[in-house]
């Protein structure tokens, strides 16, 4: 991310921009974020105790129960939810909740994948913009 | 990914809004893992419990239901988060049995069976070997691809709606061949395993396997479909496994060969120290167990049967209770045998609609819960609520009841 900007792969649309958060671990909402505070509750987490409100968050994969596009969208409804998340293989989960968001709530949650995760450090304690169509990711301040 | 004219029209719209949403749900997933198309399933299984769902779980299943969805496969649902009969007298406050009837109703205005099993393959929904179908809940999906030998993924919470409503869902994943192929084999300890053996090497599989397709070899003849169910459902607690090719069990997988396609394959001896290992991880504590739980997932009513011989002669001890989770028709037939009134002379309770881990086991004033369900115990100790023991049947009746 030497020039500041990367695109990765655009999966829901939509504009955001917010402080990085950023797990090298799989993720998942499940069980694992606590749909009331927005905290990181998986006591496996590499970000456990990190709260991802308004942020941008980012982790390699998803894991776990298929119930996590429900428990993703719970912290949607509850206005805990990150801006955007962006991923570097597909969380299915998210890509659902994400959908459902925009449909119940009118929530536009961008979802990006195909970020390498040799990128990740680039990204961490940055201000990123994120471009859900284009999968466009801008340092906007570091 | 290419949709038919017929698709087109139901994604624009002109099919109502609630196959609208499917539609795009089911695009938006399609596209996600590059599918080519959309195909049609025989039947769907979904998930409808509150405590995985929540609050926008329930506005989801609205939703669907009041905007037009109408299920257009046969149905069926995963247990509820209370027993939908007798919530009252475990316990439940009646404010959280409320959000999960408010899913029931939603549920049963789309057409749904009213199932209410992880083992809809056991009582209801028993699909050809070679359908096509769309199952949420992991341990059916695992038994639906390694058993039946018909093909599923495992569904999400949300796109299982969008499957049941539109009958179709994205073809990738474990609907293609080339993913159905064996990657890593396993061969058993040798000697008698209990039952607690079988649920140890189903979760020692699921977290070594990876996204690998894995293979069991040497099971033994005798082994039941209800312990390959146990297996198969610690498996899928553990990783990300949907399938096990059980070799000489497994529809094609008659042997190694068959199951890699002719492929070299890694194999690791599951050892009686690994399972130990597994054993020792699940028993998160010492502490005598305010609940036992038997019936993650369901048992049948064999296994019923099985369980209160067992448990013949013996009280459960004070402090403790005992559920036992099954099917309606698991309950029906325990009922009709006999085998409930000797469960339940013991103290047990047997429940059914609803299972352990899904529900509000602290509202319900438990705090140490023992089972003998590798997947109760990790899923469960995950959320950390209650503490959670892990051990054979033999040993939770030798601990927790008098002769």
């Amino acid at each position: 991310m030497s020039d500041k900007t990367v695109v990765a792969r655009g999966m829901v649309p939509g504009l955001a921009s917010g402080m990085a958060l950023v797990s090298r671990k799989a993720f998942t909402f499940a069980h694992g974020v606590d749909p009331s505070t927005g905290d990181v509750t998986d006591a496996h987490s590499d970000i456990s105790g990190e709260n991802v409100k308004g942020r941008v968050l980012i982790y390699p994969f998803g894991k776990g129960s298929t119930t996590a596009s429900a428990w993703f969208l719970e912290t949607v409804r509850l206005g805990n939810a990150p801006v955007a998340v962006v991923t570097e293989g597909i969380d299915l989960g998210v890509v659902i909740g994400s959908v459902l968001a925009k449909a119940l709530y009118g929530k536009d949650i961008p979802l990006l994948s195909g970020l390498g995760r040799e990128l990740f450090p680039a990204t961490a304690g940055s201000k990123l913009s994120v471009d859900g169509t284009t999968g466009r990711i801008e340092v906007v301040l570091t | 990914m290419h949709l038919t004219s017929a698709e087109e029209r139901a994604l624009r719209g002109e099919e109502g809004e609630a196959k609208q949403l499917a539609m795009e749900l089911l695009t938006k997933v399609g596209d996600a893992v590059s599918a080519d198309s959309l195909v049609p399933i025989k039947s769907a299984h979904v998930l409808a419990h509150y405590s995985s769902l929540h609050e926008a779980g329930i506005e989801v299943l609205e939703r669907f239901a009041n905007s037009g969805g109408r299920f257009s496969v046969p149905t069926t649902v995963d247990p509820a988060s209370v027993d939908l009969e007798h919530w009252r007298s475990f316990g439940v406050p009646e404010e959280y049995a409320q959000k999960q009837f408010r899913l029931c109703e939603a549920y049963a205005k789309m057409g749904g069976i009213a199932c209410w099993t992880c083992v809809q393959y056991q009582v209801s929904n028993f699909p050809k070997s070679g359908e096509t179908v769309a199952w949420a809940e992991s341990n059916s999906v695992v038994f639906a691809n390694s058993l039946i030998g018909c093909r599923t993924n495992k569904i999400a919470a949300g796109l299982d709606m969008a499957c049941a409503i539109t009958g179709l869902t994205p073809s990738f994943g474990m609907l293609l061949d080339r993913n159905r192929v064996a990657q890593i084999s396993y061969r058993l300890p040798s000697g008698p395993l209990s039952d607690l053996d079988y649920r140890s090497v189903g979760f020692y599989i699921g977290r070594t396997a990876g996204s690998r397709v894995p293979a069991l070899e040497n099971l033994p003849a005798s082994v039941s479909s209800d312990e390959l169910k146990h297996l198969g459902a610690a498996a899928a607690a553990a990783g990300p496994v949907t399938m096990i090719h059980y070799i000489g069990f497994t529809p094609g997988s008659g042997s190694l060969r068959d199951a890699a396609k002719g492929e070299r394959t890694e194999t690791l001896d599951v050892t009686r120290k690994d399972l130990e290992e597994v054993a020792a991880e699940l028993n998160q504590t010492d502490e005598a167990p305010d609940l036992v739980a038997f019936g993650v997932p369901h048992l049948s009513a064999n296994e019923i049967g099985v369980l209160a011989k067992a448990l013949a002669g013996r009280k459960l001890k004070r402090g403790v209770k005992m559920y036992v989770y099954t099917s309606t028709q698991g309950l029906q037939m325990a009922e009709m045998s006999g085998a409930r009134a000797e469960l339940e002379a013991t103290g047990a309770r047997l429940t059914h609609t609803t299972d352990a881990e899904i529900s509000p086991l602290k509202k319900m004033g438990f705090g140490v819960v023992m089972t003998n369900s590798a997947k109760m115990a990790e899923i469960v100790s995950a959320e950390g609520e209650v503490r959670m023991r892990y051990a054979s049947t033999r040993q939770i009746v030798e601990e927790t009841t008098d002769s």
